[in-house]
């Protein structure tokens, strides 16, 4: 309902005003280099990957440190331990890994013998039955809407996490759901176009292909994913004060840890 | 302990002033002041009473009544209001005398002038501290956005009170969020003062009669609110004749009609408002834009009734709405309902008796009209207010006592899905909450130069049953849960509130004032987005939420020149504030049984220096206005436990207020505001998660947007003066005359073209914007 203020909002805005964009220089504070960690297990058979990095202040290039020459290690609560080597830099790979839902998986990683563990518990999976297109209109602007249809299992939270890719290309919003209000039913998620998103490869016209990655989490990765979309849009001034995600990595590390499900189906824009 | 020391120490100066009065022979006179023309009663007129004997002065209550004792003897009375003309009388004061005065109004080119009290030393001696009193007429010539004239806005020209944002009714008093301002209609507590999201308020000018906003040492009488109160009431009705005024304006159009129903015995008002921004959408031919809805509209209306001289009763209610809706997809109303009858009694000269009972309501509810992602949420927030307040006047002292006791009901949230939806039906229980309390406050008159005021409220809330109540562990989780049933007790809170006030004059141009007082509040607002939303949560204090306790402490220096026709003042203020509220990550408020388990508890504290100089008389009038603040808060969990800028905290904060009245028809107008950025956070570093850039943050809100000035501009062109009794008038206006960018939100993300770098997007609401409005008057 928070992301239907918004609509409300730009709405208003749209209708009664005209709204102006500008950018402008900010003074930002630096701060050390923060070590960053990306996990992401899963249960299919792909090169399941760790990846290490850093932040880099503010005001650099988008070109983050590789963090090379860790140790990483993940076991399961089943007695199976894998060691993951470091591919290219800062990538960690294992190719005997294969991620089981119900399993919970425990990361160690060591950098210059500073340790950091997460631990995430892969759900069982729900699959999507399918993905429609659906029009939406603001004022005069009328845009296609993805929306991924499934059933909801009753009597346990669930929680979804969703990757839209546009013709391969990955797109920028976050999509997390939670079945608290709908638990058991015919659901029906739809992935909102970032209302202020002007970037024209966003936008889907007729043979485009869009693609949707279904993912199951845990509930610590929905928290993740949720405080960061709450933060993505309206930014200081506007919307939720922004903070750092809360990371279930121990010992200050930023980022997560997620076992998740995986499932991909795409639509081609008729 | 300390509040036990504190009642100690003020029960024998209570005693002593009711007592001590009747002691020696003396008379009272006492009455109602009017406008002659419409039978409205004047609010803060000055009643002045000079004789060989003595001479005393008040100002009349919030219904028009003044009384004053004073030795046997011939006195000269004499009455002023502001821009009304004098009026003295000559009595031979040997008994209690009844003296009913009606007030004729000034000529016509007598200026604005920007104060409504009219004591016109009253900013030098009142012992009050911390209060403003909005002149309504003043509204008429100040420039607004859309050329709506706005209460709500108005104040937030006026030192210590900062504006909740562009274009914004919410406002923020002294360091204090902004649901911790108590806003009353007619008494009744009005919870969601905005319409269109907080582009406008609430509050009809053509229903108002006055508004005043008390930002430090509150009179015991108010209560429930840490901040302040901001006293709204309604025009009673022309009495004398019948009349009818209104307005068309770009957003909107107004209708006032008022007359007497029984001559003088009984008259009524009622006004109106609604906005046609819909009716421009219909009007666009595009099909799409045409399905969708965006207007308000609301309703004041009033009849009062008078028995005698001694009886009166007023019937006063409020009606809004607001409706927004998005064709196919949603649509959002929301609005406030109240409801005032009141019964005035007057046992003798002296005391004067007020009896309200008040019903309020707010309601809100969502619709999503999807066909498998649809419902129909509903929350409401209900008030029964029963409310005794006596006034008691006497040589020296205005004694003024009574008690109050309310019954909410909040029903935070119903969601009834449509048969094929995806979402369950929800519904949260009920809670119910009763607030009780009891006040007593004198004025007393030490000496020619010492004034107090002081006083004592007691408050005690009750959370109670019927429903299911639970504590939560760290990680929000349920830890226990008691069910108890219908009106039995869940928790008590109970709290002292000692309010004390002292001005000194130290010569008849300049006094020192200084204040303490403690409020505290038991009705909250969760809302984690940045402006006022109509879907906020109201929850009660209860067995997780603690009351939220602010002491201020104030010192002033004030002072008049020029026969008062200058008027400054210096107040500097310090405030603590417990029991603050604010959100975990990943907060869920809405339609959330457990809500209480996101929340986190901490402190706040604010500081400031208000400067103000207002010229009250002459061709030009106005104001400057500059506070120096810092407002910071501290949770727990939060910025490593140490304090942080609360996102309202702005440095410095200026508004210039100009009217220049160039003849009897062209009044100019022009207010300058400038104010230092909110405090927000900026990252301080980045890094990739997912494929996408994310932010680093250290510091929570240790960075600044840039600042915010604006130059609004008015004029308004009186019609020719035919001796008939239709008026009409032109206002245009130009909001941010100087087509500044000010900055709404600040968003960062890559370069559209570059994702090798990022960028800062500043987004402003508003350019210029002209408006026009037609008034007329018959």
């Amino acid at each position: 309902m928070k992301s239907l203020f918004y609509l409300v909002v730009f709405f208003i805005i749209a209708v009664a005003v005209t709204s102006c964009e500008k950018v402008i220089d900010v003074k930002t504070d630096t701060s050390p280099s923060q070590l960053v960690i990306e996990g992401n297990i899963t249960n299919i058979r792909q090169q399941q990957t760790i990846k290490i990095s850093r932040t880099v202040d503010y005001t650099n290039p988008n070109v983050y440190p590789a963090v090379r020459g860790a140790l990483v290690n993940v076991k399961d609560n089943a007695g199976n331990s894998w060691n993951f080597t470091e591919e290219t830099p800062g990538v960690y790979r294992s190719v005997s890994i294969l991620g089981r839902p119900g399993r919970t998986y425990t990361l160690t990683v060591n950098v210059e013998n500073n340790v950091y563990t997460a631990s995430s518990t892969m759900p069982a999976q729900v699959r999507a039955d399918s993905i429609t297109l659906t029009d939406i209109t603001f004022g005069s602007r009328t845009r296609k809407l993805v929306a991924v249809h499934y059933t909801d299992p009753k009597g346990v939270p669930n929680y979804y996490r969703y990757i839209l890719r546009i013709n391969g290309r990955q797109t920028n919003r976050v999509y997390v759901y939670d079945d608290r209000l709908k638990d058991g039913n015919l659901s029906k998620n739809e992935l909102y176009p970032d209302t202020e998103d002007d970037d024209e490869r966003n936008e889907l016209k007729r043979g485009d292909v869009a693609e949707v990655e279904m993912q199951n989490i845990d509930k610590n990765i929905f928290n993740y994913w949720f405080t960061l979309r709450q933060q993505s849009r309206g930014g200081p001034g506007g919307g939720t004060t922004p903070g750092n995600p809360p990371s279930n990595i121990n010992n200050g590390a930023l980022g997560y840890f997620s076992a998740h499900t995986h499932q991909a189906i795409s639509i081609t824009v008729p | 302990m300390q509040y036990k020391s504190t009642f100690y120490l003020l029960l024998p100066l209570l005693f002593f002033c009711c007592f001590n009065a009747a002691a020696q022979k003396k008379f009272t006179i006492s009455g109602t002041i009017r406008d002659a023309a419409t039978g409205e009663t004047l609010i803060g007129a000055s009643v002045k009473i000079d004789g060989p004997n003595g001479k005393a002065g008040t100002a009349t209550n919030g219904y028009g009544f003044y009384s004053l004792t004073v030795a046997e003897g011939t006195y000269t009375v004499s009455v002023s209001y502001v821009s009304y003309q004098l009026v003295t009388k000559s009595i031979q004061l040997s008994k209690n005398t009844s003296l009913n005065v009606d007030m004729k109004a000034g000529n016509e080119l007598t200026a604005v002038v920007v104060s409504a009290r009219d004591r016109k030393d009253q900013n030098v001696r009142s012992p009050q501290m911390g209060v403003e009193q909005l002149d309504m007429k003043l509204l008429d010539n100040l420039p607004v956005l859309f050329g709506e004239k706005d209460v709500l806005k108005t104040i937030q020209l006026l030192p210590g009170v900062k504006s909740g944002g562009e274009g914004n009714t919410g406002f923020f008093v002294r360091g204090g969020a902004s649901d911790q301002n108590l806003i009353l209609l007619d008494e009744a507590t009005v919870y969601n003062s905005s319409h269109l999201l907080g582009f406008f308020s609430t509050f009809n000018a053509d229903a108002i009669k006055t508004a005043d906003l008390y930002k430090g040492g509150m009179p015991s009488q108010y209560g429930g609110r840490l901040s302040s109160v901001l006293d709204v009431k309604m025009n009673d009705g022309n009495s004398k004749n019948f009349s009818m005024q209104g307005g068309l304006g770009l957003i909107s159009s107004r209708l006032k009609l008022e007359g007497p129903l029984i001559k003088d015995k009984s008259s009524f008002m009622i006004s109106a408002r609604r906005t046609y921004i819909d009716l421009i959408l219909k009007a666009v031919p595009d099909s799409n834009i045409k399905g969708n809805t965006l207007n308000f509209y609301d309703l004041n209306a009033k009849v009062n009734y008078k028995f005698d001289d001694k009886n009166t009763i007023y019937l006063s209610g409020y009606f809004g709405q607001d409706n927004i809706g998005i064709k196919d997809l949603f649509t959002n109303d929301w609005g406030n309902t109240t409801a005032t009858l009141r019964y005035n009694h007057i046992f003798n000269s002296r005391l004067f008796s007020n009896t309200s009972l008040i019903y309020n309501k707010y309601s809100y509810s969502v619709e999503l009209l999807d066909e498998v992602n649809n419902f129909r949420a509903t929350s409401l927030i209900r008030d029964y207010n029963l409310k005794q307040d006596f006034q008691y006047f006497s040589n020296k002292h205005t004694l003024r006592f009574g008690a109050q006791a309310t019954h909410h009901r909040i029903a935070p949230s119903d969601l009834a899905p449509g048969s094929s939806s995806s979402f369950n039906p929800l519904s949260i229980e009920n809670r119910y909450g009763l607030e009780s309390s009891a006040y007593i406050s004198d004025e007393y008159n030490v000496s020619n130069r010492l004034n107090l005021l002081y006083g004592l409220r007691t408050s005690w809330f009750s959370l109670h049953g019927p429903g299911t109540f639970s504590t939560y562990n760290s990680n929000g989780d349920i830890a226990t849960s008691q069910t108890y049933e219908r009106g039995k007790f869940v928790q008590n809170y109970f709290n002292l509130e000692p309010r004390f006030s002292a001005s000194y004059t130290i010569n008849e141009r300049n006094s020192i004032k200084a204040s303490y007082n403690r409020n505290t509040q038991n009705i909250h607002i969760l809302s984690n987005s940045g402006s006022s939303s109509p879907t906020d949560q109201y929850v009660m204090s209860s067995n997780n939420i603690r009351p939220e306790i602010a002491d201020q402490v104030a010192f002033g220096f004030f002072k008049n020149i020029k026969d008062n026709a200058y008027e400054f003042s210096v107040e500097t203020y310090y405030k603590w504030m417990q029991n603050q509220i604010e959100y975990k990550d990943a907060a869920r408020l809405l339609a959330n049984a457990d809500v209480e388990s996101q929340l986190l508890f901490g402190s706040g504290r604010a500081y400031g220096l208000e400067l103000y100089a207002k010229k009250r008389t002459g061709k030009l009038t106005g104001w400057i206005s500059y506070t120096l603040s810092r407002t910071e808060r501290k949770f727990a969990g939060l910025n490593n436990g140490s304090y942080f800028p609360a996102r309202q905290d702005r440095t410095h904060d200026l508004a210039v207020v100009g009217i220049y009245k160039l003849n009897k028809r062209w009044t100019f107008s022009g207010n300058y505001i400038y104010n230092t950025g909110n405090a927000v956070t900026y990252p301080a570093g980045k890094y990739e998660i997912g494929g996408v850039t994310s932010f680093f943050y250290t510091q929570r809100n240790a960075s600044r947007m840039p600042y915010t000035g604006r130059l609004d501009l008015s004029a308004t062109l009186e019609g020719k003066d035919t001796g008939k009794r239709f008026r009409s008038s032109w206002s245009f206006g130009l909001y941010n005359a100087l087509n500044r960018k000010n900055p709404y939100s600040i968003d960062f993300r890559d370069v559209p073209n570059d994702p090798t770098r990022t960028e800062a997007v500043q987004t402003a609401l508003f350019g210029i914007i002209p408006s026009v409005t037609w008034n007329f008057k018959f």
